[in-house]
């Protein structure tokens, strides 16, 4: 009797056990799915539903946006990617069927697509329409960013981001603005505090980390998976451009405790050089950009960006960088063509390479070349009537988009160490004697040309 | 696992046989038995750990995930949200309403929503308007009735109000002077006792409800005709209705909402808060055939004159060709009001920190307002630039269209303005005719960007310059010898009578009879004519064919023009120098146009109709078209009036009066 009594004991044990082994199954699926509905697709059936759910949810967002003309385009990484591999295919026959679906269904939790700010009308009508058709939806705004270098204005918060969600996929739709500098701009997906941080997984979303720029894209109308959509023609630069897209925003508040501090200089002879600085600036900006030399503020004029978001008006002269690995023979030509003149060349593309060119009236174009070490960047200086030569150490840096006088340029994403290896930690004190050769906080004596190398790297016109 | 596979225990009594022979197996075998309940044992516990385990791990990473998604996406400024204040769920309001001499007061529920005790100012009735569902104040107005017309302005501002709203009336200093009858029986059929007998100096307070009860009124009469009537107080409760009441029924639609929104928090706007029959808030005019302005921003600024702005953008939407989607009202200073009626049209405003005082603000108000239109604007080249007390010509985008292209071509171009400074009812005639003037008009113009950008906005005047942006941008310096190109018959209307430099006498005088185009469509004539050289030759054609008016008449006499319609006229007047204006500003006196400064001359011409014939004045031997003065012509001189002499500061204080 005891042992038929630890038999059902044991039995009723193992009864459990297996209840709770079937609760742990189910809820590990349970939470797995939620988490991320892709990792069981490998199981059989679930996968086409789960595929064909997000095909239906981007079909059923495109109709909704489509029933209100607001012309959005596709710029969701995943699906760029898998149509890039077939774009030659997909343009020649833009509305032929397609016999399976291989973009929409591909796993993923979003499908992004993008909208140009001026062509929609800010309607209510759009969001109460999404919600009839199932969609939960989030509005994620905040600052204008175009308003933002005039601190007395208010009032007015842009939408960035919207996201649409029904059932497992969720749609975000990135609203892109365009600034002076004839770019594209997209904000950064910052949560208020009552915002339902559970909405949808924000942190894999691809747009929304960081601010973005971007070119105004050409779009090409496509018939993908039998849904119409517009892409970015060339998806494949698109996608590389997305990559290096990330945008800062200038210290606008910074720059107006600085004017507080020191007021700005409003002479005319100051507002001559600062047009002057500007109309060079974009001069070189064009002539680099046709020559698909990638440049940055450096110098003056990258801690004119940083400081005060304006050209320092006694700076006298608009510096860029450029990495040497981006040389180009054709740098000097180009810009003689642009109607600049050479003025001086320093180094060579070994060693310390600086090109200088004659803007109109005495305003100077420097160009110093970069060169990448382990730990640290430098560019050189040389002094033409000793041949001394002068290294600028910089620590690593990468380089990010920003807007400065209507131009749409890079500057170093690291500026606050950059700027201060330049200038040290006073930078932030305008000094209006500099001498190049001592003042920089990070300037090495490199030694003496050979002279019998002068003729070659000590060039003045 | 494997191990319990073959263990088919759940269902033992169903297969009985095979479980006792299986059972009997096993109570043989101690060792297998032992080792399988050892074995479930374990497998039990491991489970059960691993189920906790489990269970914690997704807790875990519940909140991982939420951190995560959190921390990168986080707003850096806390957006703490203003506690609101409590809803008033309460059905009675406290009510105090002060009257006196040198101060009048309300407040409702211990809240002053009115408080006025500066010297010689707010003199007259003051009427508030509060809403009977909420007690919010929806309108807060001054009537002087002291002076004339102003009680006019309060009848018309009653009427107004809805039925149903709480209204509260005290009089400040003296508010029956110029308090009609008319004026009187409006305040009687309100429920007032005591108005129609209302007199010189007495003090008087009044709460009622439009079309309904009475809650307090209180009166005390001035002795004498120097000394003013006690200071009196009322104090009263007035019984609050449920918001369903207050609100009107309209069809449940996007405008609806807005204007629902609009009519619930202000008063004082008519029949577009009216509950059987609202006037429309969305317009829909006909599109224009190749507009070329469609795309062109249009920068509305505003003060807090929130009627002056209603009334200007009903017009400016009703405009053929307009598109509201490149509107935007700068609106100098936070108020509520003027956004109000902004969102009621469905348009985007924004809100300008005021900055330094007077001329000098509305000049900072106009950077601001211009640098970030060309921010939110970057593909634009023109602004259109427009204030709130304006009304805009039904073909104004029209006129713009049709010029625009001329402001982008032509480099000796400073703007063009819907405004002609001369074009009066008696002096302008022909709404396709445009000319080009030396003077900047204002008044419904279009800024170009790059004059904007690389000119007038590292120079602007600064916050300590207390200077007028007009007159800045009319200095030489600026100005550079440009020109504007303006119609004959002006495409805007000023209707400002309150205003910086503006009070009712002088609108009377120099605005009220400005001429309005009114007619759709208008084709202009000889557009390219308006080029630099071309106008040239235009102007010596039309003094070519000009009759030289008779020099030996007074200009100023209306038989000066014979009686004839549709001919060019000529005369020459005297003007030593290109800054003599002394004939030329006595003759615009007599001709009852703009004399304040000079305005919409061209090389010392001067382009008007007199009697429907195009009237043209020369100015000698100044102007370069002194050459086509016959020889046996003296030109006409006039003199100033002698006693004139202190007035000569007139000008320069009058020439700021248009903004």
């Amino acid at each position: 009797m005891q042992k038929i009594n630890k038999n059902v004991v044991l039995a009723l044990l193992s009864l459990t056990s297996l209840v709770f082994l079937l609760f742990q199954l189910y809820y590990y699926r349970f939470y797995l799915s939620q988490k991320n509905g892709a990792v069981f697709s490998k199981v059989r059936g679930s996968q086409s539903g789960q595929d064909s759910t997000r095909w239906h949810v981007v079909r059923k967002f495109l109709g909704l946006i489509s029933s209100h003309n607001i012309p959005v385009y596709l710029v969701d990484p995943l699906i760029l990617g898998l149509v890039d591999k077939d774009i030659e295919q997909i343009r020649s026959s833009p509305d032929g069927p397609s016999p399976e679906c291989k973009y929409f269904c591909a796993p993923r939790d979003f499908t992004t697509f993008a909208l140009l700010d001026k062509t929609w009308k800010h309607e209510v009508g759009l969001f109460r329409t999404a919600e009839k058709m199932g969609f939960q939806w989030l509005k994620i705004i905040n600052k204008d960013p175009r308003l933002d270098g005039m601190d007395d204005l208010s009032g007015i918060e842009i939408p960035l981001h919207y996201i649409f969600k029904l059932a497992s996929h969720a749609i975000h739709l990135v609203v892109f603005y365009e600034r002076s500098g004839n770019y594209l701009w997209h904000g950064p997906l910052r949560l208020k505090q009552h915002t339902d941080r559970k909405f949808v997984p924000f942190r894999k979303l691809h747009f929304g980390r960081y601010p973005g720029a971007y070119e105004k894209p050409e779009l090409l109308h496509v018939s993908i998976d039998d849904l119409k959509v517009q892409i970015p023609k060339n998806p494949s630069s698109f996608l590389e451009e997305m990559s290096h897209s990330r945008f800062l925003e200038c210290r606008y508040k910074e720059a107006r405790a600085f004017f507080q501090l020191y007021p700005d200089d409003s002479s005319l002879d100051a507002v001559e050089f600062r047009k002057k600085a500007k109309s060079l600036l974009h001069l070189a900006a064009l002539t680099l950009n046709n020559l698909g030399v990638k440049f940055w503020l450096s110098s003056g004029t990258c801690l004119g960006w940083y400081r005060q978001c304006n050209v320092i008006p006694h700076s006298k002269d608009v510096d860029l960088g450029v990495f040497i690995r981006d040389y180009k023979a054709d740098i000097i030509p180009a810009f003689q063509k642009a109607g600049l003149p050479l003025k001086h060349k320093f180094g060579k593309v070994d060693d310390s390479l600086e090109l200088s060119f004659q803007g109109e009236d005495d305003v100077k174009l420097d160009i110093f070349f970069f060169y990448e070490e382990d730990d640290h960047m430098w560019n050189g200086g040389t002094q033409a009537k000793s041949g001394k030569k002068f290294k600028y150490l910089f620590p690593k840096f990468t380089l990010c988009w920003t807007e400065f006088v209507e131009l749409k340029v890079h500057v170093p994403c690291e500026t606050l160490q950059y700027v201060e290896a330049n200038y040290g930690p006073d930078w932030k004190v305008p000094v209006k004697t500099w001498d190049w050769k001592s003042s920089p906080s990070n300037v090495q004596y490199n030694g003496v040309w050979p002279v019998d190398e002068w003729d070659d790297v000590i060039q003045i016109y | 696992m494997d191990e319990w596979k073959p263990n088919p225990v759940i269902k033992p009594h169903k297969k009985r046989s095979w479980y006792l022979a299986w059972k009997y197996k096993l109570m043989n075998q101690r060792a297998l038995r032992k080792l399988c309940q050892t074995g479930a044992v374990l497998f039990l516990l491991v489970t059960v750990i691993v189920n906790i385990k489990l269970i914690l791990d997704t807790r875990r990473a519940a909140y991982a995930e939420e951190e995560e998604s959190a921390q990168d996406y986080d707003d850096e400024m806390l957006n703490v949200e203003v506690p609101r204040h409590p809803v008033n769920s309460k059905k009675v309001l406290d009510v105090e309403v002060y009257s006196s001499r040198s101060k009048v007061y309300v407040a409702v529920d211990g809240t002053t929503v009115l408080e006025d005790e500066a010297r010689e100012q707010g003199r007259g009735i003051h009427v508030i308007v509060l809403n009977q569902a909420t007690g919010h104040v929806m309108a807060k107005r001054v009537f002087d009735t002291y002076s004339p017309h102003e009680d006019e302005a309060m009848v018309l501002f009653l009427n107004m109000v809805a039925r149903g709203r709480i209204l509260i009336f005290t009089v400040k200093d003296e508010g029956s002077f110029h308090l009609k009858d008319t004026a009187k029986n409006v305040l009687k059929s309100l429920g007032s006792q005591v108005a129609p007998f209302l007199s010189w100096r007495d003090m008087w307070t009044f709460v009622g409800k439009k079309g309904g009860e009475v809650y307090g009124e209180k009166h005390a009469k001035s002795p004498a005709l120097s000394t003013w009537g006690d200071p009196v107080l009322l104090k009263t409760e007035v019984h609050l209705t449920s918001v369903e009441d207050a609100e009107c029924h309209w069809p449940d639609t996007e405008l609806n909402r807005r204007r629902k929104r609009f009519c619930s928090k202000v008063e004082g706007y008519g029949s577009v808060c009216s509950c059987k029959d609202p006037t429309p808030i969305e317009f829909n005019p006909d599109p224009l055939k190749e507009n070329k302005v469609f795309n062109v921003p249009v920068a509305v600024i505003a003060g807090n004159r929130p009627n002056y702005l209603y009334r200007m953008l009903r017009s400016l939407l009703s405009a053929q060709g307009v598109n509201p989607q490149m509107i935007t009202v700068f609106i100098d200073g936070y108020y509520e009001e003027p956004m109000d009626v902004v969102e009621l049209f469905g348009l985007s405003g924004i809100q300008h920190t005021p900055i330094s005082i007077k001329n000098a603000r509305v000049s900072q108000h106009y950077k601001a307002s211009l640098t970030a239109t060309f921010n939110l604007f970057p593909d634009a080249k023109f602004a259109v630039v427009l204030e709130e007390d304006l009304d805009i010509s039904v073909d104004f985008f029209s006129f713009l269209s049709q010029s625009i292209h001329l402001l982008e071509e032509d480099e000796s171009l400073y703007c063009i303005s819907a405004w002609n400074d001369q074009g009066y009812e008696h002096t302008a005639e022909d709404p396709s005719l445009l000319y080009r003037v030396e003077t900047m008009p204002g008044l419904g113009w279009v800024l170009r960007k790059n004059l904007y950008k690389d000119e007038l906005e590292p120079k602007w005047p600064t916050p300590e310059k207390l200077w007028d942006w007009d007159m800045w941008m009319r200095m030489p310096e600026q100005r550079k010898g440009r020109e504007c190109i303006i119609p004959d018959i002006s495409r805007s209307y000023h209707f400002g009578i309150v205003g910086l430099n503006m009070n009712g006498y002088f609108h009377e005088a120099y605005f009220k009879k400005h001429k309005f185009n009114t007619v759709p469509n208008v084709q202009l004539k000889n557009v390219e004519s308006l080029r630099k050289d071309a106008y040239e030759t235009e102007i010596l054609r039309l003094l070519g064919e000009a009759e030289v008016l008779d020099h030996s008449k007074n200009p100023c006499e209306d038989s000066f023009v014979p009686d004839t319609e549709g001919r060019v006229y000529v005369m020459f007047i005297r003007m030593e120098q290109e800054a003599d204006f002394t004939t030329w500003t006595q003759l615009a006196k007599c001709l009852r146009i703009w004399d304040l400064d000079v305005r919409g001359n061209h090389k010392g011409l001067w382009r008007l109709f007199r009697k429907k014939n195009h009237f043209l004045v020369v100015g000698v031997p100044a102007s370069p078209y002194s050459s086509k003065k016959p020889s046996s012509v003296t030109p006409i001189y006039m003199e100033p009036p002698a006693k004139e002499e202190g007035a000569v500061a007139v000008p320069a204080v009058a020439a700021a009066e248009q903004t």
